[in-house]
């Protein structure tokens, strides 16, 4: 029983794989080739393959100055959240009167899609004087509620007994979960910098709407420039694709065990 | 909690510090509720007032009762179709969590290289949505995208199967193209689940003669129930609120064929300017949304697991 | 000592660069925002006009956004809602209608009438077109209507020598070319712009004063039965019913199409995307009745404007026969500007012949456009008449029953306005 054959595994998982991948074969061929998508038959072979396309993407939208702001936007998101979510989630595993109506709160607040509140947004972000700033791009996504509560489960997941002793050595709150929570809690930060990366860095609606001067604008609105006045899909397009997604997967690779850890403890502990 | 904060005045050191605790605790709290009162409750707010109004940008409201609800619900076949189609989309997301179990199965086994596979099929999430949506468009196209292609290389089909243009297939596709973006994400939440639930438990089954579906059956999906809740949850959020997937691979169509709610209620506000309309439609949905989630809550044991633990 | 007073200026200054919002850091003494649908690749052209502009009228800063289609009502109406709508928008198709309705753009006939030179520059059926209640509201920027673009190979090969002259004959045509994957013809379907169809039928949509249906005759589901029938036999693409831009486009690039019914800006797809495509091989031609569908560009100015004078006068300089030449000339379009529209036909004679027929044609029977009335819900109309008219046309419903539907839908948004 020890030795299982595991060739049919991996046979099964190759051709997920394979599924998964192919249509970004087809971005990927299509960003270095240029090949007409709408040619038919479609050819498997990129035609004579060139780097020039990313080169377009570089110059046909201010990408340093989009993606700079792409960068400080999803920071400052980043950072906002691991706190806030943080401290939320601590929160959540205390016991408090009031308990049951925040969780339910949280909740509700994830059912509410954003397109139906892009106009109340508008106006709050407007009368805190935030428009067109760094701080009205990303104050929306400064908390999400799915990290709060891989934050919880996280620190749910903490034995009670080494609480108990560090407050029996005269640890203080504050510092318990500093020195002791925290750093346990290092896949769910792991979880939260990568959603809160991808969620923040993909975001194209509000952005849209929020920013008017051009070098506020990030990075995904760069993509109304290359689906042309003639929606001729390019390869330029298929580049600003990839380009668009290499931070959010590399960031996915560099940090891949601590997010599985990380939602693990959000999904199991009950 | 003031009134805690009042009992413990009169009390000694102790009721002191659950006084602190208290502050300590909604201080936590605050910034992230702040956020979400901004963001989430005042504009949900604004549109359950607005759904009693007429009101354009540039007039004055005025109210007008249930009328928009009574049209909503008596006059309007797109929002039935719509709702219907949400309901389409929110099924489908049982199917994506489904094979994410399945897959997730394969690579919890000990294989080599499943950290691999693992990023091989989260790989679709970080892509973003809009780029999903066009790739997803030419692959299904009637004429020259690669699903057909490949149909009729292998001569599944005669003729090419008009995917997106049909009344029945376009919402299917989309719901392809949606499990295929959402995949790696409910297999990385399952996959973690599984990898917690304890090996001997496994062994001792299999000792007491429990075969691999028994096994299956009775320790694995009881204890991934959390997994699945949470799978559920976001998938459904996902799919009902994945406007840009469908606006871009569809935009609604054929006729109202993949309309969705989400889909309807931005057209209304900001293509017929009805945001009063929409506001009854978006608080409809709202409704519905948290009805799904009560009831998944139920269905799935009560307590949610990692939602919501007391 | 030091080195902390820097860091901390330093943090100070950057947290209000981080948190400042940009358009505040600009100075200005005025400031033009002006708002364009999807027209990016002029950049350079802009630039050009605004600094003539800026000379002409110093102390003006101007302000460009430019959004894809779907995205500017959504931009434009936040920003209306919140009061800070552009001075100037490009705005396509009938969606001003609804706007000027509502109040939100500015009438701009007392301008008109204070430099009546100004308007005399244009074709004044265009200009005309976008008049609402006797007001004016939009200056025209770049105009396109349907015509008909047809294979010639693909006549030739079914023994057709010229474009057809009736609907029957387009019937007739395109079930003649219909053999295996060809089809002999499409239509694009968006903003009404397969309205000719009907309208050469003599289908009217509503009565004359627009306050009732009048789609939903004999005569008007014989001619949707007809469609269907061509539809289902193949004679008539299928994906005039369900495609948006680039499917009926391609289809018809692609050769296998026999004739195409749409605006002149698919000229310029196609032949970036068929290789067949030249003067022998692509033939131009009005739709059969010379009714076409406009679907035209101008530039509003938003009722909210703190300069309309100003914002009128960049218009003014942007509409005017140099840029406006410069314009049609550059990106080979037409302007409704009629000094502009004749040096850009004289440009392409020799240049390319194929695009000076396309052209032409839209300069032609201007007096016989339809497809565009003047109702501040066309959109809901539209969303209420298109999907059952496209039930009807797909086959999925009986005619008679679409268009019963479609009536009842269309009342009922009739009856609400």
């Amino acid at each position: 029983m020890r030795q299982k054959r595991t060739w049919p595994i991996h046979l099964a998982l190759i051709a997920v794989g394979a599924v998964m991948l192919l249509p970004f074969y087809w971005v990927l061929k299509t960003s270095i080739s240029g090949d007409n998508i709408f040619a038919y038959p479609p050819s498997v072979i990129p035609r004579d393959p060139n780097p020039f396309y990313y080169v377009d993407v570089w110059y046909a939208i201010p990408f340093a100055r989009y993606f700079v702001n792409s960068v400080i936007v999803s920071v400052m998101t980043i950072a906002a959240n691991v706190v806030l979510n943080a401290m939320a989630g601590y929160a959540l595993t205390q016991t408090f009167r009031g308990k049951s109506f925040v969780l339910l709160l949280f909740l509700s607040c994830m059912m509410i899609p954003f397109q139906a509140t892009i106009i109340p947004a508008y106006l709050i972000t407007g009368k805190l004087g935030l428009l067109d700033s760094y701080l009205g791009l990303s104050l929306p996504l400064f908390s999400t509620i799915i990290c709060i509560f891989v934050y919880k489960a996280s620190f749910d997941a903490v034995p009670r007994s080494l609480i108990d002793a560090a407050r029996v050595d005269g640890l203080s709150q504050w510092t318990i979960i500093w020195r002791v929570m925290i750093p346990l809690a290092r896949s769910a930060t792991a979880t939260n910098v990568i959603l809160s990366f991808i969620w923040s860095w993909n975001n194209f609606m509000w952005p849209l709407i929020v920013t008017r001067s051009p070098e506020m604008q990030t990075l995904p609105l760069g993509l109304a420039r290359f689906l042309s006045y003639q929606e001729d899909t390019t390869g330029a397009l298929y580049a600003f694709c990839i380009m668009v997604l290499a931070p959010g997967l590399l960031l996915f690779l560099m940090a891949q065990r601590e997010f599985v850890q990380g939602l693990s403890a959000g999904a199991t502990k009950g | 909690m003031i009134e805690a904060a009042a009992k413990a005045k009169t009390g000694g050191p102790v009721l002191r510090r659950s006084t602190r605790r208290a502050i300590l605790i909604w201080a936590f709290l605050a910034p992230s509720l702040l956020i979400f009162l901004l963001y989430r409750i005042l504009p949900l707010a604004w549109n359950v007032v607005l759904s009693f109004e007429a009101w354009s940008p540039l007039k004055p409201a005025v109210f007008i009762g249930l009328d928009n609800y009574q049209e909503m619900l008596f006059d309007d076949d797109v929002f039935w179709q719509s709702l219907w189609n949400t309901i389409g989309l929110i099924s489908s997301a049982p199917i994506g969590i489904a094979l994410a179990l399945g897959l997730a199965l394969l690579v919890d086994s000990e294989i080599r290289g499943r950290e691999i596979y693992r990023t091989i099929i989260f790989l679709s999430y970080p892509l973003m949505t809009v780029a999903v949506a066009i790739i997803w468009r030419w692959m299904f196209d009637e004429r020259v995208g690669l699903i057909n292609y490949v149909a009729r290389s292998l001569h599944l089909v005669d003729t090419p199967i008009p995917f997106l243009n049909s009344f029945t297939w376009a919402l299917p596709s989309v719901i392809v193209a949606n499990i295929w973006q959402m995949l790696g994400f409910y297999m990385v939440i399952i996959l973690s689940g599984l990898q917690t639930i304890p090996r001997n438990l496994y062994e001792a089954a299999g000792i007491d003669g429990a075969n691999a579906f028994h096994r299956f059956i009775r320790i694995t999906v009881p204890l991934l129930k959390p997994s699945l809740f949470l799978c559920f949850v976001i998938g459904m959020l996902n799919s009902v609120t994945s406007f840009d997937l469908v606006y871009v691979m569809t935009g609604g169509g054929p006729g109202r064929a993949t309309e969705i709610l989400i889909t309807y209620i931005y057209k209304l506000g900001f293509n017929q300017t009805r945001f009063d309309y929409a506001a009854a439609v978006t608080v409809t949905f709202f409704i519905l949304l948290l009805g799904i989630t009560y009831l998944a809550n139920r269905l799935s044991g009560g307590n949610a697991g990692a939602v919501e633990r007391d | 000592m030091d080195r902390r007073h820097v860091l901390k200026t330093g943090a100070a200054a950057a947290a209000a660069t981080l948190f400042a919002p940009a358009y505040l850091r600009a100075q200005s003494n005025k400031k033009l925002s002006i708002l364009t649908w999807n027209i990016a690749d002029q950049e350079a052209l802009f630039k050009e006009e605004f600094a003539e502009f800026k000379a002409a009228h110093p102390g003006v800063e101007i302000e460009w956004l430019d959004k894809k289609g779907p995205d500017v009502p959504a931009f434009y109406q936040t920003q209306l809602v919140a009061g800070t709508a552009p001075d100037i928008v490009d705005l396509q198709g009938e969606i001003w209608v609804e706007w000027a309705a509502n109040g939100a753009l500015l009438d701009i006939t007392p301008y008109f009438q204070a430099d009546p030179e100004f308007p005399k520059l244009f074709n004044t059926d265009y200009l005309s077109s976008w008049i609402y209640n006797k007001k004016n509201y939009l200056v025209p920027f770049y105009i396109a209507k349907t015509l008909l673009f047809y294979n010639k190979l693909m006549f030739k090969d079914a023994g057709l020598s010229a474009p057809p002259t009736s609907f029957d004959e387009i019937i007739k045509f395109s079930e003649s070319m219909a053999k295996a994957e060809k089809t002999g013809f499409i239509t694009l379907n968006f903003d009404w712009l397969y309205w000719p169809l009907m309208k050469m039928n003599g289908i009217e949509l509503l009565t004359p004063d627009l306050k009732k249906p009048a789609f939903n005759t004999p005569e008007a589901a014989a001619v949707v039965d007809r469609l269907a029938k061509a539809t289902a036999s193949g004679g008539i693409n299928k994906i005039s019913w369900t495609g948006r831009w680039v499917e009926p486009n391609g289809a018809f690039s692609s050769g296998t199409v026999g004739m195409m019914h749409a605006h002149s800006s698919a000229y310029f797809f196609v032949k970036g995307q068929g290789r067949w495509i030249n003067r022998d091989t692509l033939g131009v031609a009005q739709a059969p009745g010379n009714w076409s569908t406009p679907t035209n560009h101008g530039f509003a100015i938003s009722k909210s404007s703190k300069n309309p004078e100003l914002a009128f006068a960049l218009i003014k300089l942007m509409t005017g026969n140099k840029w406006a030449t410069k314009f049609a000339t550059t990106r080979r379009i037409l302007t409704a500007n009629l000094v502009a529209d004749k040096a850009c036909l004289a440009s392409l004679e020799n240049e390319d012949p194929v695009a000076h027929a396309v052209l032409q044609t839209q300069l032609e029977h201007t007096d016989k456009l339809t497809g565009n009335w003047p109702l501040a819900n066309d959109a809901e109309i539209k969303d209420a008449f298109w999907p059952e008219l496209q039930n009807g046309l797909l086959g999925r419903k009986d005619a008679k029953t679409a268009l019963a539907a479609a009536e009842r839908a269309v009342t009922r948004v009739l009856r609400r306005s």
